[in-house]
């Protein structure tokens, strides 16, 4: 006869059949430092699933991200219709149903075994879109026998508004920047609660990264850290650059209205004391839950303002997607019977017609 | 609203500690999601259900229904022993409910002997603004927790309910040996907002819930969930007759059919019945909500073997 369990003996069952198997994702705002951390963390041997995105001008040490979770992310996202950077609360619960499609849950947790079992025990997963769907990545995680542990990355709101007007598609204006920020890193929080998790500042990483790097290593045991080699850690000196704080800004320098830049400076206020030894206090906790109710209410406000610039978007998006399923000129004859006329006069009629192929 | 007592539903009875004031009367409702358990003599099973359920939600409201097993101490003790006691509310129901079937048919809805009525006295007693109805004989796995916790804050007012398949599972005495039932899919919608197009009506054999036709549906998957049979104990106790309808009961003529199967030896003839033994020393249900379910193949029910309540 077995007697009835005590309460924690579900979860200690569950650590000892994880067999070492650790997964670090790296969430939080893009432009906080989540692909230094990542490379970090792969420099120093855990790995990073291939092929990675390319560097480019706006990451030129790589993103360490791999292609597949973006394109997963990608395709995700457009089946929520949500965007990567998006300033809706009411988004997280659109990105969330997908949670609760099996068969994405089962295709996510075959490409992390996958992983496992290519790539050895201890993985990293960085991508700026992975907050929106941690919910699956814990499933995932779960089903293959591994330890999730979450780090965000924190960097003052107005250095990271500043940086994606730099670098990033400039349609997006600093007040919805500003805004996406906030929904972005009080919902990560919330996301976050109660599992295995860490803030790193970004300030500090790139000051000393060896101080919250040792921490993580710590708090979730990952043997790539705690038993890195003097080559390793030179690596890490090598790919950290100091200088990558390039872009220092205050709220002078940014355009935001009264109350979201006061809600925006008390998120980063509270956000700012979680790395701290004890900073994770409920205290804490219950001002980001405030925050959070002060957001969504007055997201509610601006949208009930703003309803009819959406409703005239929403006709002439209608309209243009009818217009796009017409044929226009040309494209009423049957291409057998254009294919009739002779290549140089189709290509003459194309550049009459101010329709050139590139 | 009762003209004489103020209630919202005044019970027929006329005790006014057992009329229904709905809380959104009095103000905004906090955002989360508040579990509530209606239980009779569950503390046999308490001790895996409560510990769970306060890892995914915010509150947990018990009412306990005459019980003489010390129900509501067990519950006090298990949210305890995870440090969540001040996240458990314990209320008594001190009034004989009528059974699910023919005799609550008999029964007039705003009686506190109604099962309609204890539902809609019981969930008063939520102040979030979602919430759920559970049983005392339900475990979430730890997959179930994690997808329930992320639930509490992303429902947020988007009006969704949600429904949550769970599966049967039979235990054997002992402990190391029990029997899930795959062969059917048990889908009851379990999460709903609170506010007065979601409250508890009367139906034939038991209550249901109301909402509206417009509210979006969530179906949560499999294997997040199991509810846990003693094959040592009369599991059809609280049903007022056996002669289950069909088409208005199938998952209870299920229910039937596993639990004679099993009394009777012939568990491995049962068509989606599973066997599955623990290793040594550790319990069935820790073994199957943990370790067998997570790892189970997907979909753990073949397509076409839904039940929904």
């Amino acid at each position: 006869m077995v007697d009835a369990p005590s309460p924690s003996a579900g979860p200690a069952q569950l650590l000892d059949t994880a067999a070492g198997r650790r997964i670090v994702f790296v969430v939080g705002s893009g432009r906080s430092g989540t692909s230094t951390l990542s490379g970090s963390l792969q420099a120093l041997g855990m790995h990073v699933p291939q092929p990675e995105v390319d560097a480019d001008e706006t990451n030129p040490k790589g993103f360490g991200e791999p292609q597949w979770v973006v394109d997963f992310h990608d395709e995700l996202l457009r089946r929520a219709n949500v965007a990567v950077s998006d300033a809706r609360p009411s988004a997280w619960f659109e990105a969330g149903k997908l949670n609760n499609v099996e068969p994405v849950r089962r295709r996510l947790q075959e490409w992390m075994e996958q992983q496992f079992v290519e790539g050895g025990p201890e993985l990293v997963v960085k991508d700026p879109r992975l907050a929106w769907f941690m919910g699956l990545w814990r499933g995932a995680a779960l089903r293959c026998d591994a330890q999730p542990g979450y780090v965000t990355m924190l960097r003052p709101v107005t250095e990271v508004v500043g940086s994606k007007q730099r670098y990033y598609d400039a349609r997006f204006g600093e007040v919805n920047r500003t805004a996406a920020w906030v929904n972005m890193m009080l919902h990560c929080e919330r996301a976050t609660r109660g599992f295995d998790r860490a803030f790193v500042r970004y300030h500090d990483l790139l000051d000393d990264w060896t101080v919250p790097v040792f921490g993580l290593g710590q708090r979730f045991d990952l043997d790539a850290v705690k038993s890195a080699a003097a080559n390793d850690i030179r690596k890490v000196h090598a790919y950290i650059d100091p200088s990558l704080r390039r872009v220092r800004l205050t709220w002078d320098d940014l355009d935001v209205p009264k109350r979201l830049r006061e809600i925006a400076q008390e998120t980063w206020e509270a956000l700012d004391q979680l790395p701290d030894d004890g900073g994770d206090t409920p205290e804490v906790r219950e001002t980001l839950d405030q925050l959070r109710e002060a957001y969504a209410e007055m997201y509610e406000e601006a949208a009930a303002i703003s309803q009819s610039t959406a409703l005239a978007s929403r006709r002439e998006g209608f309209g243009e997607g009818v217009r796009s399923t017409q044929k226009r000129g040309v494209e009423r004859i049957p291409h057998w019977v254009r294919a009739l006329v002779p290549g140089f006069l189709r290509r003459g009629a194309r550049r009459a017609v101010g329709r050139e192929r590139g | 609203m009762s003209p004489v007592r103020g209630a919202d539903i005044p019970c027929l009875e006329q005790d006014p500690a057992y009329d229904v004031h709905w809380p959104w009367r009095d103000g905004p409702l906090s955002q989360g999601l508040t579990c509530v358990f209606r239980v009779k003599n569950e503390a046999r099973n308490l001790p895996w259900v409560i510990p769970p359920m306060l890892e995914a939600v915010q509150h947990v409201v018990l009412v306990d229904n005459l019980s003489d097993d010390g129900t509501p101490d067990v519950a006090r003790e298990a949210a305890a022993s995870i440090g969540a006691a001040d996240r458990l509310e314990v209320h008594s129901y001190p009034h004989r409910v009528s059974r699910a079937g023919t005799e609550h048919l008999a029964t007039r809805h705003d009686s506190v002997h109604s099962l309609t009525h204890f539902y809609n006295w019981s969930f008063s007693h939520v102040r979030t603004a979602y919430s759920m109805k559970w049983d005392g004989d339900m475990v979430l796995t730890t997959e179930g927790v994690g997808v329930l916790r992320d639930l509490s804050w992303q429902l947020h007012d988007s009006g969704a309910i949600v429904a949550i398949p769970r599966h049967p599972l039979w235990i054997e005495p002992g402990g190391q040996v029990a029997w899930l039932d795959l062969g059917f899919k048990f889908l009851e919608p379990w999460v709903y907002p609170m506010g007065p197009e979601f409250t508890f009506v009367k139906a034939f054999e038991w209550e249901v819930r109301e909402f509206p036709e417009t509210s979006q549906r969530l179906i949560a998957p499999e294997g997040l969930c199991v509810e846990l049979k003693w094959l040592d104990q009369d599991e059809f106790s609280h049903w007022s007759a056996m002669d289950f309808d069909e088409s208005r009961a199938p998952r209870k003529r299920r229910e039937w059919q596993v639990y004679s199967a099993l009394k009777e030896g012939r568990g491995e003839e049962v068509q989606g019945l599973h066997r599955i033994e623990a290793p040594p020393g550790v319990h069935v249900i820790d073994y199957v909500t943990d370790t067998w379910l997570p790892h189970a193949e997907r979909p753990l029910v073949r397509r076409g073997r839904r039940i929904e309540s």
